[in-house]
């Protein structure tokens, strides 16, 4: 999320799209009663009526997978009806840069220039800016500390300022651009493609631009309906060009608006879940890209603005990593660390492919059930079977740790040779430490009782695992010893294993005298004092602060993170002083975009940060550079000025994106791998840069074999596979076995009634479940045609000990998006009958 | 003066299944007044309450089966039991029962016609408390068992109905039962030898009470020279 | 203390039965959990499907059509004990486990009472009250219903739904409070477009401590227009002094009867088979002859 739960009571208008947070994120529903009370207009746009749809003001239906197209129709309804904000796209975004003459987009075929069909990328040269001046870094003034001692020699970056038309009439301004792009998304496309009336989707248009004034604050919320598609990482972002056009990123009320499903997904995201990332997002090696510090400080360290200071982030992160043994000499072990090749081709979705290819050998699932939750989990549970060994760590059995024993496996059972282990864990309530919300809010939890006999905590897991292939190490060696005997791994405290000292490590600390073993570490204020000279270290820069009163090393009560302030200056549901979140206890990031070039809010009741006249008044903690310190201490506040997005080196947002995405500079429409229409707006059925689609296990249907489309959702009752809600009876109790959402006209032409047991089937799976025959779904019409759409919980299988049935993500096909490598779970084919 | 004869009046399985029909039915009403007056529980505190409620039902089973085991054990006698009670009026009976409430208050001065084994009035009063028993045991097998089934609230309301409704049917007769059987009534003394004792009646009370069937016995030669 | 209310707000409820796993976990209430026991599919998200022994809330569902294109009128209600101000329950309750929480106007209950005689549910016009242990012993049944959680709220707590809502659809607090700003929100619904939408509890039953604000007209709520006592309670209510009059009048009566027999007399009888006859025993005077031949008895 850009801004955090509670601002949802600021907006004035909602947009749920892609999520069901009144039943997925029912805490959502505190804050959007009270904007809703306030007079706060709601729209769902859902392929289901959902329980939120039934609360919202308006509905609209949607065919699964055409995100894009029902957002592009926006964009042009907001060009054509004038309804973008105007000082903040001018002043805060890139809409009148001028992009590289070069740059085109083909219809015809659907491609952006640049593409290699041989390759099958782009060469992303033909979609930059056209430079106006070039400025070198001043190395003796504002980026003096590259000279300093102990700093990594790098070539400093070079500032190419964009060229820029004020007046939009460059054709080859982003604006004329986007016009242009857009143009071809009219009401009739849009209708024709996603499926809803023409009079529904007008009303939504034009409700949810009128956010568009300055002053009016419009919030998105999405979740995994955008984002699991193979395009998913571009229903995101059109979202985002979306929420900069009508000026409401970084404004009380507004933002992109992601609701995350795990209690801590959030944080787990922050710490390098993808095998792109080091923790804090900065980028993890690459072999042919960043081989050396040195390359990497080049490569990675932005010209202008927050990013310039990425080398100290990287060098107290190694510095975290290695301790002393990271020294200016050695690059400060950079070396040490893997270089990957195209880290793609380690995320979960291409893990079962090394599997079955024999490349991959063992397996650790730490609180991830993939055998349940992966796309085409029947291949993945083959996969599985190639694996010498698997470790299971979770709270209760899991698909995965019994995939052996799946319906469709258990006969051949004695043939599968892997040797699995089972770890039970503690649950979140027998430990202590951090829990990171979707508003990027980390709370400190203490353990509410010890670990249940025979249990351990996941750090605890990871900690004698730790050592046990050190102690290997040490006794028998092993190849490339130096990135494990190299590592500081000094978190004992009382000879065990310490959350305190780990919360050390990711706040950061100064390097000299620190000795944890005898609780004696100088913690960082915050990641602004960190240095690229090695005096600092920092596990994560973006958590520096959450952890950081020294006073109080051991206790964890008397630190940010633990904070149970209520005052709410501005009396916009900030809470500062209400535990900590990232970055410096943010509140709202790219808070300087809330108010004008003279620094005035756009709405003066909803102060986030205001220009006073002589400084900043700072209800949160700016999102800009607000003030310079001066050689003497004091500080002089910096004036107003268009900076308003300053982690990007433009300083401004990007509508039209240079080199953020892999596949599409401005998203476009494409059909889900497997769709019942062909795409109407370009000459491409799938996005080009589709990943997976060639594997035999995909196994992809036609709409011949498989007309109807099917989506896959979470309800309120029940949680993800289910363990910890189906060891709940009262849980199981308020909604006992799985179902199929049907459509009255669908039952009623395949003969079905509500109750009945169906089958589900397509070329991956076949399943069985209940039918739940409904108005709430209805068919659609696409490009002339009825188009059936049905709905499927995913909530159950064979190793819960109180509901079994059987997996739904055996239909869900395997292919995602080049960016995120996330699986296309929410729109594929099936067919249906009754059992 | 002769010495007295007698008439068997009750054999000794009618005098048993009579005896603990009325011992169940006694403590049915006791415990079941523990329910139908909550004062009465209130102030006998939860567990007294809890052993009438747990007892009303295990009687209840012994109040329900008592006929039931002792016509199976004699067929010969349930019929028996039912032909004495399903005769046909005759003029006499008619009388008799236009007689009774004259002569319930004023025995010395109304005289009523000869009976047969079970007079007009009887059939009235103890087919009452048949009927009003009957009623009882349905009823109470539905309020007890209606919620195993999942009736409904409305049918166990009317079940409950019933049941309050043949309890002061019951309380009624069974008092005028016990009155008249027990022979507080001056004119029914000794009645309660017939029941509760060896089941015999004198020559002379079994003239008064059951004039037809008592000549009938004794032409039949089913009378006994007192053993006493 | 002043008198409390549960209030209901169904316009922001979502329906997510957090407070019906919350009453289970605060009361302690189990539910079954042999393989795929917990209850069966029945084509709704309402689960369970109505109030069962151990079961004190739920969530109901109800649709209707909403005249346009997409979507349907989609109710949310709650159904769980209304906390009526005169309860019939309490009426009927034989053993005083029943009774109205004086301090709160909570209906609550004293479960070591409680002779599981169930008239409580025949007499509620909400047909609220369930009673575990239902069987064929009969043995411990017990009442069990929504007591408000008057535990909690004696200290100072809210009931265990209205803590754990999210989404603020439940509030508890002083009734005229709760009425108050149920009357505020239908206003406001009205003023939406929602014209059925009104206030439940505020009369109904004589006024209950559960105050509903009902989006959707009442019909898509599981709660009656008029809810009375069942009529029967009244007929239970008469039969009681019936039934002792009765017994007083039949014992009065034969008081008489036994005054007009004292001193009754009567000859001593003897039947002469052989001729007959019906003899003065001690006379031998011949009361009456019996023509057998001419059918006599």
């Amino acid at each position: 999320m850009t801004s955090h739960w509670e601002d949802m009571e600021n907006a004035d208008f909602i947009l749920t799209c892609g999520s069901n947070n009144a039943e997925n994120h029912p805490v959502s529903m505190k804050w959007v009663n009270r904007a809703l009370d306030k007079g706060a207009k709601w729209i769902v746009v859902d392929p289901r009526y959902t329980r939120t749809a039934a609360l919202a003001d308006i509905y609209c239906p949607i065919r699964s997978g055409t995100d894009i197209a029902f957002y592009g129709g926006m964009i042009n309804y907001i060009f054509e009806n004038d309804r973008w904000q105007h000082e903040y796209c001018l002043n805060y975004t890139n809409l009148s840069y001028l992009i590289n003459p070069d740059f085109s987009y083909d219809p015809e075929t659907g491609l952006f220039s640049g593409w290699n069909e041989e390759t099958k990328s782009y060469d992303q040269s033909t979609w930059g800016y056209q430079t106006d001046t070039e400025t070198p870094w001043d190395t003796e003034t504002t980026y003096a500390w590259v000279k300093g001692e102990g700093v990594p020699k790098f070539d400093t970056p070079v500032l190419k300022t964009p060229k820029k038309d004020p007046t939009l009439q460059d054709p080859n301004c982003v604006y004329q651009i986007m016009k242009k792009h857009y143009s071809r998304y009219t009401i009739d496309a849009v209708c024709n493609i996603c499926g809803m009336d023409a009079e529904t989707l007008e009303e939504v248009y034009d409700v949810y631009t009128q956010s568009g004034e300055p002053g009016k604050a419009g919030t998105i919320l999405y979740a995994l309906g955008q984002t699991q598609h193979h395009y998913g990482a571009n229903n995101t972002r059109i979202m985002s060009v979306v929420q900069l056009l009508l000026g409401n990123i970084g404004v009380p009320g507004g933002g992109l608006n992601a609701l995350r499903g795990e209690p801590n997904v959030q944080g787990c995201t922050d710490m390098c879940i993808m095998p792109a990332d080091l923790p804090g997002y900065l980028h993890w090696p690459t072999s042919d890209g960043t081989p050396s510090l040195k390359a990497w400080c080049e490569h990675e360290t932005y010209s202008d603005g927050y990013y310039t200071n990425k080398p100290k982030f990287m060098v107290s992160f190694l510095k975290s990593w290695f301790g002393e043994n990271a020294t200016f000499k050695n690059d400060y072990g950079y070396d040490w660390l893997p270089k990957v090749y195209k880290p793609g081709n380690w995320t979960s979705m291409r893990t079962f492919e090394h599997m079955a290819e024999g490349t991959m050998h063992g397996y650790f699932a730490l609180g991830q059930n993939p055998a349940h939750s992966s796309g085409n989990t029947k291949s993945v549970r083959e996969s599985l079977a190639h694996l010498d060994w698997l470790v299971c760590a979770d709270l209760y059995m899991t698909e995965t740790a019994s995939f052996w024993n799946a319906p469709d496996m258990r006969d051949k059972a004695a043939d599968i040779q892997t040797e699995c282990y089972f770890l039970p864990v503690a649950s979140i309530m027998e430990k202590p430490g951090t829990i990171l919300n979707s508003g990027r809010l980390l709370q400190w939890r203490y353990e509410a009782v010890p670990p249940a006999e025979g249990t351990k905590t996941d750090l605890e897991i990871m900690d004698l695992l730790h050592k046990k292939v050190v102690e290997l190490y040490k006794t028998e060696g092993g190849v490339c010893p130096e990135p494990i005997l190299n590592q500081k791994w000094d978190y004992d405290i009382d000879g065990k294993v310490d959350f305190r000292a780990v919360a050390w490590e990711l706040n950061g600390y100064r390097v000299k005298d620190n000795d944890f073993s005898k609780q004696k570490v100088d913690l960082l204020t915050n990641f602004t004092e960190l240095a690229a000279d090695g005096s600092t270290a920092c596990a994560i820069w973006i958590y520096s602060g959450y952890y950081n009163n020294a006073e109080a090393l051991m206790e964890p009560a008397e630190q940010p993170v633990a904070r149970r302030g209520h005052e709410d200056p501005g009396n916009i549901r900030l809470y500062p002083n209400w535990a900590f979140s990232w970055p410096v206890n943010r509140r709202i990031i790219y808070n300087r975009a809330s108010a004008d070039m003279k620094g005035k809010p756009w709405n003066p009741d909803k102060v986030a940060v205001e220009w006073n006249g002589t400084e900043w008044i700072r209800n949160d903690v700016p999102d800009f550079a607000f003030q310079k310190a001066n050689a003497d201490g004091t500080n002089t506040p910096i004036e107003p000025n268009n900076k308003a997005f300053f982690m990007r080196w433009e300083q401004n947002a990007c509508l039209f994106s240079t080199n953020g995405m892999k596949d599409m500079p401005l998203p476009e429409h494409y059909e889900p791998m497997e769709s019942p229409v062909e795409n109407l707006m370009n000459g491409s059925q799938n996005s080009p840069l589709i990943q997976f689609a060639d594997d035999p296990s995909v196994k992809k249907g036609t709409k011949e074999d498989y007309p109807i489309v099917a989506t896959t959702y979470s309800i309120t009752e029940h949680w993800q596979t289910g363990q910890q809600t189906h060891s709940c009876p009262s849980l199981n109790e308020s909604q006992p076995g799985q179902f199929i959402e049907i459509s009255n006209e669908l039952a009623a032409e395949k003969g079905i009634a509500n109750g009945d047991t169906v089958r589900v089937w397509n070329n991956r799976g076949d399943i069985k479940m209940k039918a739940m025959v409904t108005h709430r779904l209805v068919p659609l019409t696409v490009n002339g045609e009825t188009v059936h759409e049905v709905g499927m919980i995913h909530h159950w299988g064979w190793a819960h000990s109180f509901e079994q049935d059987d997996v739904t993500n055996d239909l869900t096909p395997n292919v995602g998006d080049p960016n995120s490598f996330i699986p296309e779970y929410k729109a594929f084919l099936v067919n249906i009958e009754k059992a | 003066m002769a010495e007295q004869r007698y008439l068997q009046r009750h054999h000794k399985q009618t005098r048993v299944t009579h005896a603990i029909f009325v011992i169940s039915c006694i403590w049915l009403m006791i415990s079941g007044l523990f329910v139908f007056v909550p004062q009465l529980s209130a102030a006998a505190g939860a567990d007294v309450a809890q052993f009438m409620r747990v007892t009303h039902r295990i009687v209840g089973c012994i109040f329900i089966l008592t006929p039931i085991i002792s016509a199976i054990i004699s067929p010969s006698g349930a019929k028996h039991f039912l032909g004495k009670y399903g005769y046909k009026w005759d003029a006499d009976d008619k009388e008799w029962m236009k007689k009774f409430v004259p002569y319930m208050l004023g025995p010395k001065r109304v005289h009523m016609p000869d009976a047969k084994e079970v007079k007009s009035g009887q059939v009235v009063a103890d087919g009452a408390i048949m009927v009003g028993a009957l009623m009882m045991m349905i009823s109470g097998l539905v309020l007890w068992l209606g919620g195993v089934f999942g009736a409904s609230a409305t049918f166990l309301s009317v079940a409950r109905l019933l049941h309050d409704i043949f309890f002061l049917l019951l309380v009624v007769f069974v008092i005028a039962h016990i009155y008249l059987g027990a022979g507080i009534f001056q004119p029914y003394k000794r009645s309660l030898r017939t029941m509760w004792g060896d089941g015999k009646i004198s020559e002379s009370d079994a003239l008064y009470h059951w004039g037809k069937w008592a000549r009938q016995e004794i032409e039949e030669g089913r009378v006994y020279e007192d053993k006493k | 203390m002043s008198e409390k209310a549960i209030y209901f707000d169904s316009s922001k409820c979502t329906a997510c039965k957090g407070c019906q796993a919350a009453c289970k976990c605060w009361n302690n209430l189990p539910t079954p959990y042999e393989l795929n026991s917990a209850g069966t599919f029945t084509g709704t998200l309402q689960n369970p499907p109505d109030l069962q022994p151990n079961t004190r809330i739920i969530i109901t569902f109800n649709e209707a059509d909403n005249g346009k294109k997409y979507g349907v009128n989609w109710a949310f209600g709650r159904r769980a004990c209304m906390h009526c101000t005169n309860p019939a329950c309490v009426s009927v309750c034989p053993s005083g486990a029943l009774y109205v929480d004086e301090e709160t106007g909570l209906v609550t209950y004293d479960s070591s009472k409680c002779i599981g005689c169930q008239y409580c549910r025949s007499a509620c016009p909400f047909d609220v009250p369930r009673h575990t242990n239902v069987g064929l012993t009969g043995d411990n049944i017990k009442i069990n219903k929504c007591t408000g959680c008057v535990d909690r709220v004696k200290q100072g707590r809210k009931p265990a739904c209205v803590s754990t809502c999210q989404p603020g659809a439940l509030q508890f607090g002083d009734r005229d409070e709760m009425l108050a700003m149920a009357k505020e929100r239908v206003e406001y619904l009205k003023g939406k477009g929602f014209a059925d939408a009104r206030v439940y509890g505020e009369t109904e039953a004589g006024g209950t401590h559960v105050i509903y604000v009902l989006k959707y007209p009442l019909s898509q709520y599981e709660l009656p227009e008029n809810p009375q006592p069942s009529g029967f309670v009244d007929a239970f209510g008469i039969l009681k002094p019936l039934t002792a009059a009765a017994a007083v009048a039949t014992v009065a009566g034969l008081g008489i009867s036994y005054a007009t027999g004292v001193g009754y007399k009567r000859p001593t009888m003897r039947y002469d088979e052989a001729n007959h006859d019906v003899v003065d025993a001690e006379t031998g005077e011949v009361i009456k002859h019996i023509d057998r031949e001419a059918g006599e008895l």
